[in-house]
């Protein structure tokens, strides 16, 4: 008969895999288009680093104190699953912020280049046209400014 | 408008695919993209160079009035925040 000391559970281990989970299911939210997203970005990165302690933690229980935590193997293994899933939504933070800083690019109260490439039907069309066109045009909602939006592409 | 490294026929794809009916341009070679120094060289699914995310908001005389670096490529500038934007400039 096992005594009741010998019978705690492993709580840290829980905690901590909830949060691992937790940590990479903010990625998701990344696809759903939501004000507030740099908090999810910031969470995810809180979350994962949290997750880490406590999953330390109950690695210690398990290992360190044997005999008053139980289900030793259990442990072992949704740790090692939880660091795995940590470990990805660390590389999903990390990644989605290698990017260059962009510091020569035009600011506020500074003149765009003006340049002219291919639309999607193959013609030539300038920044200078569509300028023009939005100087002109008073139909459209709102009037006299173009938004450029650099993207990284479609894939 | 809006401007990748992807070809005109791909732009040409992810506008029927999405709706799009406003200018999409191609710089295949990132020439404007370098020029705007927003190349992010080998930022590619396959480490080819593209542009990283920008939004700048240009008015009729070719100035800059408003603009938007994300510094996380999963947050993006919202339609409504740039939509904000452009209507602030009446």
């Amino acid at each position: 008969m096992p005594d009741a000391s010998n019978n705690r559970e492993n709580w840290a281990v829980w905690v901590g895999s909830l949060l691992a989970l937790v940590a990479v299911m903010c990625n998701v939210v990344f696809f759903v288009n939501l004000p507030g997203l740099w908090a999810i970005a910031w969470l995810s990165m809180l979350l994962s680093v949290v997750a880490l302690i406590f999953l330390g933690l109950g690695l210690k229980h398990a290992f360190g104190r044997p005999v008053v935590y139980r289900r030793k193997i259990l442990s072992s293994v949704l740790s090692l699953v939880s660091l795995l899933l940590v470990g990805v939504a660390i590389f999903a933070s990390f990644s989605a912020r290698a990017m260059p800083t962009s510091a020569g690019a035009p600011q506020i109260g500074q003149r765009v280049p003006d340049f002219t490439l291919a639309d999607t039907n193959d013609q030539p069309v300038s920044l200078a046209q569509l300028l023009a066109q939005a100087g002109k045009d008073s139909k459209v909602t709102p009037a006299k400014s173009v938004l450029l939006i650099f993207y990284r592409g479609y894939w | 408008m809006a401007i990748s490294v992807d070809p005109p026929q791909v732009s040409r794809d992810l506008c029927r695919k999405a709706g799009y009916t406003f200018t999409v341009l191609s710089d295949p070679n990132a020439e404007v993209i370098r020029r705007y120094h927003l190349l992010h060289a080998g930022g590619g699914p396959d480490g080819h160079d593209i542009a990283r995310p920008a939004e700048f908001l240009v008015d009729s005389s070719g100035m800059v009035r408003w603009v938007n670096f994300t510094e996380d490529v999963r947050v993006r500038a919202r339609a409504a925040e740039m939509l904000a934007a452009a209507k602030g400039l009446r």
